[in-house]
């Protein structure tokens, strides 16, 4: 029981250090939205491929980097309700 | 050992590294200078550089010259700087994608950065939660932030310890769970603790409500962070809401200088925020224009401040996205020193877009641009007179500062510069939206042809490896052709030159000039006029010599004139001298050497020794400083041998060594020249002419004589003659090898490796230095002329010529009968020609057209969201050098891809095809749902050879048209994922034959033979078989991995190399089965009823090869770069950096090399400046393969002594045999 306990413990460790950790109930909405977050911080952090998107878009990077960290906020819209 | 295993290999090479800027920051790090010359520390791709400002005395010259580059293998994503209190140079510090923060430090004696400490806080790539996206350091220099895009926060303190050491502290967290950050910096408070602002979004309530409210509610708060330096820990010490659109924050000066507190920028307006003081708020004014919408909210994309600590003064310097400079003051209130009463805006100047504004304190702004050439500003005017164009003044009175609250747009009037004026305009690449390798002029190497930029700044630039000249003076030399001219002095202590002799083999005479104000032809003089010279030369103090077939004539000072006449029968065919000593060749193979004493009189050695062939060439070297005599010369012999003789006076024409060549050398100089590397020893270089063309290199062993180290380079098809050169550029000895085209040898001022760079001018028959009062040059003989010029640059490898474009270019192509261009162009969110005329026409705008395009040219196009403005020219960029013609799209078109194609059906006449997009929404794919987004291809006639455009017709697609490729005298078309081949009709293009062939959007087309390549968007490449018997289309072989593809190339039948947005370049190929089976004769076989595998095609390609790059590769090409060179793999990405991939000819070298990148990735100092595993970081996405990073292993060169020859020695060769091996792979395939 206590080995139970231990690897819940560390899982949640592991949860709260990474973040996307999955767990068993990750819902389809918690995935894709860490998937999104995720890519949405590579953008940014990848200048020529923000720079590459800038210019599809005719705008400067900054507004281009604002739009990606906006998107981060609810990338996939709000989580659907949970039935209880 | 993967690479060892492959069937192919390739090395890469950058050939021009990306000049895009990633982050820059002002320093203050080479030890030794005053506070005033601020440096310039800034990462571009994956490197760093620091740059220095220099000027001349009275400031009419500024250059932006590099002290130090280096590659550190790893994303830079940040840098900042700061002094830490009591030390005397900056600490540089990078943020990238190691997951450790680096300390760097410049080692001036070195001449490279030293790390000073690497902290490991986190995974290693670019990651959500790791930070290193956002970097600020304290202003007073005590502990430095970095942020990650979403939750964690880490501050490192630094301090120096008793011993002068500079120590870190154990990182400090500041962790916030479901929190975005969208920007950091730093607060200014004094000697107070250090505090950090962030700008931060929490979604946790938005996420976790399902209606959707919280996430209408959701708010972006300011939050302080306060590093408690006694407590050693970090706190949130404050937090407010500010307005959502906030996306940048500026710290003002605090303690003594200022208020403190934030600037933070938000869409259209910027705040003054700070928990101890009340917030102010002020619009950022809009543009006004006719062809502005007046709507349009801007926001701030950089900004730097000023800081006059001695005054207690400063302000700042905004650019909005326009590039619009604003100069943003603040106005303390009466009572309370540090409560700022008011902001005032005044618009500045208006700059090119800039990733990072930097003010240095000399009174520069430098502006590292984000498309286009960086650039460096002269400042003439602070702005601070209010008098001064008061109607772009603006103040924050009568502004709300609450975000809520409405307020009145202001608006100014932008206009050309003012307050400043360009120094340097630093050549750029990027973007580099395509390029094609290319040689329509027929010149001896191909040239590199580009399109770059964005907006009206676009440009279409003829890129060329090679020094540009300035041409001085070319007068005609009459009807006889001269080969050869020497500049003399008149005595050994003289500044500068006297005399010019000319020489004509074929009419046996020689032109004397005299150098003065002008150069003009001396009648009376003592030369000998009607005889062709050998050679001439000042020796001794003031003694002329001249040398002639027939014998010696030299000139004494005192005008006395002595004549040496050659040995009956013999004449002499070639003479080299210096200071004091001639070597002279005779026709019966014999040699003639003379010393001259103090007097001026040239003594004969009585021993005539002969050679083993007949004398083609010889040289003796130059006369070392402080000595008399020259240890050794070098005699070339038809028999195709070099032979170095010992000329002291001890042993005179003893030989020492003999050396065997390919072919009859033509030209030999014997030049000492500082050795790369070596701590400013000089070094005896034999350069070496050959009649095949080549030239050669040797070192002279000062003890024996021994020629080694010998260093060979293909010039071109003529017989190379050399000429010593002084260079005054890099104030060093260097060689100016004369064949098909003038190559200069001279030690690269960056890289200090020996470099042939060829000039960027009409082949020459021979140079030599022209030193006068006005001018430290050259002068040659070019064709018939007698040219004078300069070299003023000797750091750049490349130059360009370019004709500017109206839009962002997409596409080009080029016309196969001539040298003619077509340039598809298209930017979005911008107004079109033909609606901004409506516009100025129905304001009654009264500017004139060509004025108001000269402002337009300066502040950019204007703007509009939903609009498009597009145009096709033709450029021809070798004769008429500009745009012979420019069709501009209405109707909301957008030119996409362009292509010249010959139609079978019009008796292979060949017409331009043009892609076009309508109604698309920038950033949006276009999908089947979206319903309004059509696309066109037009077809042009082309007259006038090409440089004429007429519309045929055009015929409308159901989507936007991103791929066009000449098939079988036919026009293959990608619209989405179907694959259309049409022939051209009467009204319209004809359809002949359809597949559907991808999952979603063709973006490029190759083919060869009947077999065509298709890269889709976001699935990688299909191979498609065409059967033009049952006019069929049969994808075969698709790819198991997506890759985004932007560009891709068929290197032959079987292989397809491309490049992917990611920045990855691969080359894949199609198993054999396959590509036999899509092969087979009829219909009726296999490949048509193969099954599909998982979905796709039947068989998947294999992968040869892959790499990370980092840029986005948007061309690439298999070419030969060099005359006589072999094919390499050319690609060019969109920050500008131009690379190659070269195919290993050999297995042992795939061993040696892959042995030496191996050892290399270890190696300190050549990779692990950020501490970025290398093999991780080529491998970002897919693991490497097949690819020798040729970056890293040229890395060796840079070694020290001691790190060269202890990594040969693990690769069992000798370090030179390296050195050698790394530096041929370059310059065998491209420079």
């Amino acid at each position: 029981m206590a080995d139970k306990l231990r690897t819940q413990q560390q899982l949640e460790a592991l949860q709260n250090k990474y973040i996307g950790t999955g767990h068993a109930d990750t819902t389809k909405h918690e995935w894709t939205s860490n998937i999104a977050r995720d890519s949405y911080a590579s953008y940014q952090g990848h200048s020529p491929l923000l720079h590459y998107m800038s210019i599809g878009m005719g705008q400067g990077v900054e507004r281009t980097r604002m739009k990606c960290m906006e998107g981060m906020v609810l990338p996939c819209g709000p989580a659907p309700a949970t039935e209880e | 050992m993967s690479n060892v295993q492959q069937t192919q290999a390739f090395y890469s090479l950058t050939l021009a590294a990306p000049s895009a800027t990633t982050a820059a920051v002002t320093c203050n790090s080479i030890p030794g200078l005053k506070n005033q010359d601020q440096q310039i520390f800034e990462a571009r791709g994956q490197r760093i550089y620091l740059h220095r400002i220099l000027e001349n005395d009275d400031r009419t010259e500024v250059k932006l010259s590099t002290v130090c580059e280096q590659d550190v293998f790893g994303i830079i994503r940040g840098v900042t700087s700061f002094r830490i209190p009591g030390t005397a140079t900056d600490q540089l510090v990078i943020a990238s994608d190691s997951g450790r923060v680096a300390l760097v430090n410049y080692d001036a004696e070195k001449n490279q950065f030293k790390r000073v400490h690497l902290e490991t806080f986190g995974k290693s790539g670019v990651r959500r939660t790791v930070p290193g996206q956002y970097l600020a350091s304290d202003p007073r220099g005590r502990c430095c932030m970095l942020a990650s895009a979403e939750k964690n926060k880490v501050v490192y303190i630094v301090n120096r310890n008793s011993e002068a050491e500079i120590v870190i502290s154990s990182p400090h967290e500041a962790n916030s769970w479901a929190n975005l950050c969208f920007g950091i910096c730093a607060l200014d408070t004094g000697w107070e603790h250090p505090v950090f602002a962030a700008l931060e979004v929490d979604y946790n309530d938005a996420e976790n409500d399902p209606t959707g409210e919280m996430y209408e509610r959701r708010e972006k708060q300011l939050v302080y962070y306060t590093v408690d330096l006694g407590l050693n820990h970090v706190v949130k010490s404050w937090s407010d809401t500010v307005e959502y659109s906030a996306n940048m924050l500026f710290g003002v000066p605090g303690g003594q200088d200022g208020p403190s507190g934030v600037l933070v920028c938000c869409e259209d307006r910027i705040y003054y925020r700070h928990d101890k003081a009340a917030p102010l708020c002020i619009p950022i004014p809009r543009r006004k224009g006719s062809t502005e919408d007046p709507d349009r909210k801007r926001i701030i994309v950089s900004g730097c401040l000023h800081l006059s600590k001695a005054r207690h003064e400063f302000f700042f310097l905004l650019q909005t996205e326009d590039g619009d400079v604003f100069k943003l003051t603040m106005e303390m209130s009466e009572e309370a020193k540090a409560q700022p009463e008011r902001l005032v805006l005044k618009y500045y100047d208006t700059f090119p877009v800039a990733k990072q504004m930097l003010l240095i304190r000399k009174g520069y702004i430098y502006i590292a641009a984000e498309n286009g050439n960086s650039k460096v500003y002269h400042v003439n005017d602070l702005a601070d007179d209010p008098e001064v164009e008061p109607h772009n003044t603006f103040s924050s009175d009568d502004v709300s500062p609450d975000p809520t609250d409405t307020y009145t747009p202001t608006y100014f009037i932008p206009r050309h510069l003012k307050f400043t004026s360009l120094a340097v305009d630093i050549p750029s690449l990027h973007p580099l939206m395509r390029t094609k390798v290319d040689n329509p002029a027929g010149e001896d190497a191909p040239q590199i042809y580009a399109i770059q930029g964005t907006g009206n700044r676009s440009v279409f630039k003829t890129i060329r490896h090679g020094l540009e000249i300035q041409e001085i003076v070319s007068s005609p030399l009459g009807n006889i052709p001269c080969d050869n001219l020497w500049s003399l002095k008149h005595r050994s202590s003289d500044e500068y030159h006297s005399y010019l002799l000319l020489s004509s083999g074929y009419g046996d005479k020689t032109i004397v000039l005299s150098i003065g104000d002008e150069v003009e032809t001396i009648d009376d003089t003592a030369f000998l006029t009607n005889r062709a010279t050998v050679t001439a030369a000042q020796m001794g103090d003031n003694t002329l010599v001249q040398v002639h077939a027939r014998g010696v004539h030299s000139i004494l000072g005192s005008g006395a004139v002595n004549a040496w006449p050659s040995p009956a029968n013999r004449t002499i065919v070639a003479a080299s001298a210096n200071d004091r000593q001639l070597l002279l060749g005779l026709s019966s193979a014999e040699l003639a050497f003379f010393f001259m004493g103090d007097d001026g009189v040239l003594n004969q050695l009585e021993d005539m020794p002969e050679m083993s062939g007949k004398i083609t060439a010889l040289s003796v070297g130059q006369t070392p400083k402080g000595q008399q005599q020259a240890k050794y010369a070098v005699v070339g012999c038809d028999d195709c041998t070099i032979r170095v003789l010992s000329i002291e006076l001890d042993s005179p024409l003893e030989a020492r060594s003999v050396q065997a060549l390919s072919a009859v050398p033509t030209s030999i100089e014997v030049v000492e020249m500082v050795e790369p590397g070596g701590a400013g020893t000089v070094v005896s270089y034999v350069h070496i002419g050959l009649a095949s063309g080549l030239y050669l290199r040797a070192i002279i062993d000062e003890v024996t004589g021994e020629l080694g180290e010998v260093r060979t380079k293909f010039l071109g098809a003529r017989a190379t003659r050399l000429f010593p050169v002084n260079i005054a550029a890099s104030q060093q000895q260097g060689v100016l090898a004369c064949s098909t085209r003038p190559w200069l040898g001279y030690n690269h001022p960056g890289s200090s490796l020996y470099t042939l760079t060829p000039l960027v001018a009409a082949p020459m028959e021979a140079a030599r230095p022209f030193v006068s009062e006005h001018l430290n040059g050259l002068c040659a003989i070019q064709g018939a002329n007698l040219l004078i010029f300069g070299i003023s640059k000797v750091d750049g490898r490349l130059s360009a010529s370019e004709v500017s474009l109206r839009y962002t270019p997409r596409a080009m192509s080029r016309n196969p009968w001539g040298p003619v261009w077509y340039v598809a162009q298209s930017d979005g969110n911008t107004l079109s020609q033909a609606t901004k005329d409506d516009l100025r026409a129905k304001a009654g705008d009264t500017i004139p057209a060509e004025e108001f395009a000269e402002l337009e040219k300066h502040i950019g196009l204007s703007r509009s969201a939903g609009h498009w403005a597009s145009c096709i020219q033709a450029i021809d960029p070798l004769e008429a050098k500009a745009a012979t013609s420019t069709i501009e799209l209405a109707d909301n078109e957008a030119a996409l891809c362009c292509v010249v194609v010959p139609f079978e059906s019009r008796n292979w006449e060949v017409y331009l095809a043009v892609g076009t997009g309508q109604h698309m929404t920038p950033g949006v794919a276009a999908t089947a749902a979206t319903e309004s987004p059509k696309g066109f291809v037009h077809i042009y006639k082309l007259t006038d050879s090409g440089r004429q455009m007429e519309l045929v017709h055009k015929t409308p697609f159901a989507s936007p048209i991103y791929a066009l490729h000449p098939f079988h005298g036919r026009l293959a078309l990608g619209v989405g994922p179907e694959l259309f081949v049409y022939d051209l009709g009467m009204k319209s293009l004809l359809r002949k034959s359809r597949g559907v062939v991808v999952p979603n959007q063709i973006v490029s087309i190759d083919s060869r033979g009947n077999r065509l390549v298709c890269a889709d968007v976001s699935e990688s490449v299909t191979y498609v078989v065409f059967k033009p018997k049952y006019n069929r289309m049969i994808g075969f072989v698709d790819d198991s991995i997506q890759r985004w593809s932007t560009t891709a190339s068929m290197l032959d039948y079987e292989t397809v190399a491309g490049g992917d947005k990611f920045g990855n370049l691969w080359v894949v190929r199609c198993p054999e089965q396959a590509s036999k089976e899509s092969d087979e004769e009829g219909i009726g076989g296999y490949i048509v009823n193969e099954r599909s595998y998982l979905g796709g095609a039947p068989y998947r390609v294999e992968l040869r090869s892959h790499f990370f790059t980092q840029d986005v590769p948007l061309s690439i090409q298999r070419t030969a770069l060099v005359p006589g060179g072999q094919e390499v793999l050319f690609w060019s990405g969109l920050q500008g950096t131009i690379g190659m991939l070269v195919p290993f000819m050999s297995r042992e070298d795939v061993e040696f090399f892959t042995q030496l990148e191996q050892l290399l990735r270890g190696e300190e100092g050549a990779a692990t400046l950020v501490g970025r595993d290398h093999l991780m970081y080529r491998g970002y996405y897919v693991p490497v393969k097949g690819t020798v990073d040729g970056d890293l292993c040229e890395g060796f060169l840079v070694l020290g002594a001691g790190g060269k020859a202890k990594m040969a020695g693990e690769v069992e060769r000798e370090g030179r045999e390296v050195e050698r091996k790394v530096l041929e792979m370059r310059t065998r395939v491209a420079f």
